[in-house]
């Protein structure tokens, strides 16, 4: 049997969408996850897929929300280092000959 | 006056720095591992982390400057960190545009061993039935010479290629004579048990400068055990074969292969041990592979990764202590992992490339002319699964076969840098697609990574390296050894 459901609530303003649902995915052999979005709280149903200890399942959650917020880190650095990104690999290929034009 | 600037004079003339790509991943639960792009690490707290993403490092920490020296933060007046980081991404991908070196000869499934985890040899003296034919080693070879790269290996495979030596032997003299106008840097390499070794194999392999990769698991019960053969000899016959190999060929030019066992698992020191007795400088810590009869005995299910990692980790501590006595000794996955962490190269070690190795590093001529993206493609077809057969050799065109939606697709849903959780791993410029395995185990070429024993595994590897590295300055200088090898 696996343990009962867990409801965990973040704000719309500190935490994006995506950062949640890459945070889930990252948890995806423990979890199975619902989540919906109601007047700027995103709520997350979280399924376990086993049975845990009571202390077992809150470091769990507490590694869960860890993650949403390396997430968020995450979404920040990719997007502002998109233009650097592209620019370096642009370069990094550059005459490379691999490109049907060159 | 002073010939050099003050210290101060090389602070940074704006206020604020920004951020070059960078990824992270959490080491323990104290600390984080940021890479750059070009796979270049470093270690810094939970709260540092926020203090980087956020523009609140000052000049003046010893992290910024360890940042902006590696091209993890840039200042705007900086004259070239883009430039310098492209140059190392570039270096490592530079193998891309040579595109295809490997090629495997698969000229016999016959073999003298019946190994319980091997993936596909046979026991039969029906050569009609598993042998190569001269025809599709004549078309397999316009295959080779079709690829660009300047260094062509042609590796023969079996089953136990010795058992189809006359073929062996076309190969390696056709393959040179149409190379003489080519100039192509061409290498050969017969993987063997070395059971079968005559006068004969030597004097052509000496002729021709050609390579022997072999296999040993361990001390004479577990060697035996592992790989039987009539007689029950199969590691005297490993051991009679080296000593003549090595003195006919020279000392290196025979290395050897283990795979882990669930027998294996209690004796990782003896392993090494037996590779230390005979000669060897390094050992390579193989877990099972998924495919072929390992799946059909059970092997494969044998250990979990959990029991392999301890095994690994146990085998390189040894390893390291063997080295801090004088003696040189190396862990061969190590070594490819430690390359491609602490130096712009990237050893072209297929299981780990990005875009995956399938087909654009090796390549598979198997014995009936199917041709496969990869070893371990032509092992899953033998358990019944074409999703990598290319076409076959005497039947398909290069373009057929290369441009196939069967190898492009496999190539591009798995391109690490867009694949789900892969994107964002701080591990990426050090870890491989793996197609196949994903296909053979979890039936996605994909997969979900939070449940992949590859992930498990690589991941545990990647952590415990940087840990051993920055617990012990002495294992660090042996690790950047092993990474800047000639």
């Amino acid at each position: 049997m696996a343990s009962a459901d867990v409801v965990l609530v973040f704000d719309e303003r500190l935490f994006s969408i995506e950062a949640v649902q890459k945070a889930a995915y990252r948890f995806i052999h423990l979890f199975a996850m619902d989540m919906s979005l109601v007047n700027g709280s995103i709520t997350c149903t979280l399924t376990p897929s086993q049975e845990h200890s009571p202390e077992g399942l809150q470091h769990y959650i507490d590694e869960f929300k860890k993650e949403v917020l390396d997430q968020h880190l995450r979404i920040k650095i990719k997007a502002e280092t998109e233009d650097v990104r592209n620019l370096v690999l642009g370069i990094a290929f550059s005459n490379s000959g691999l490109l049907a034009s060159e | 006056m002073s010939k050099f600037h003050s210290k101060e004079d090389y602070l940074p003339t704006e206020a604020s720095y920004k951020l070059l790509p960078i990824k992270f991943e959490r080491l323990n639960s104290d600390e984080y591992v940021l890479t750059n792009m070009s796979g270049e690490f470093t270690v810094i707290e939970n709260a540092d982390l926020d203090k980087v993403v956020n523009y609140k490092l000052v000049p003046e920490d010893q992290l910024y400057a360890d940042l902006r020296s590696r091209q993890f933060i840039y200042e705007p007046n900086d004259k070239s960190p883009v430039q310098m980081l492209a140059l190392k991404v570039r270096t490592k991908y530079s193998r891309l545009a040579n595109f295809t070196n490997l090629h495997l000869f698969v000229v016999t499934l016959r073999c003298d061993h019946s190994c319980p985890y091997c993936q596909v040899s046979r026991q039969s003296e029906d050569k009609s039935s598993f042998d190569m034919t001269k025809e599709m080693a004549d078309k397999g070879l316009d295959f080779v010479f079709r690829s660009p790269s300047p260094a062509l290996k042609i590796e023969f495979q079996g089953g136990e290629p010795l058992l189809n030596f006359e073929l062996v032997k076309y190969i390696v003299l056709e393959a040179k004579k149409r190379n003489e106008s080519l100039g192509r840097d061409l290498a050969f390499v017969i993987a063997t048990t070395l059971s079968l070794l005559t006068d004969e194999v030597l004097d052509f392999c000496k002729a021709h400068n050609i390579f022997l990769s072999s296999s040993l698991d361990g001390v004479e019960a577990l060697h035996n055990a592992n790989r039987p053969r009539a007689g029950k000899n199969s590691h005297q016959k490993f051991v009679e074969g080296l000593g003549k190999a090595r003195l006919a060929l020279g000392f290196d030019n025979v290395s050897a292969l283990m795979t882990t066992t669930e027998q294996s698992l209690p004796q990782v020191k003896s392993i090494i041990d037996e590779y230390l007795r005979l000669g060897f400088n390094g050992i390579f810590l193989r877990p099972l592979s998924p495919y072929g009869f390992a799946i059909k005995t059970k092997k494969y299910r044998a250990y979990n990764t959990e029991r392999w990692l301890e095994f690994y980790k146990e085998g390189l501590d040894y390893i390291i202590e063997l080295n801090k006595a004088g003696v040189r000794f190396t862990e061969h996955y190590t070594s490819l992992i430690l390359t491609k962490m602490l130096t712009s190269n990237d050893p072209g070690f297929v299981d780990l490339m990005n875009p995956s190795g399938a087909g654009i590093a090796a390549i598979v001529f198997n014995y009936d002319g199917g041709v496969y993206a990869s070893d371990e493609s032509r092992m899953l077809a033998e358990m019944g699964d074409d999703s990598f057969r290319l076409g076959h050799i005497e039947k398909n065109t290069y373009e057929e076969m290369m441009l196939s939606d069967k190898l492009l697709d496999a190539l591009e849903d798995t391109f690490t840098l867009s694949v789900p959780m892969c994107s964002d791993c701080a591990f990426e410029p050090y870890c491989g697609a793996e197609p196949v395995y994903h296909h053979a185990v979890y039936g996605d070429s994909v997969a979900r990574k939070p449940e992949s024993e590859f992930c498990k595994r690589n991941m545990a590897i990647y952590k415990h390296l940087i840990e051993l590295m920055r617990s012990d300055a002495e294992t660090k200088q042996i690790f950047l050894g092993w990474a800047n090898r000639c």
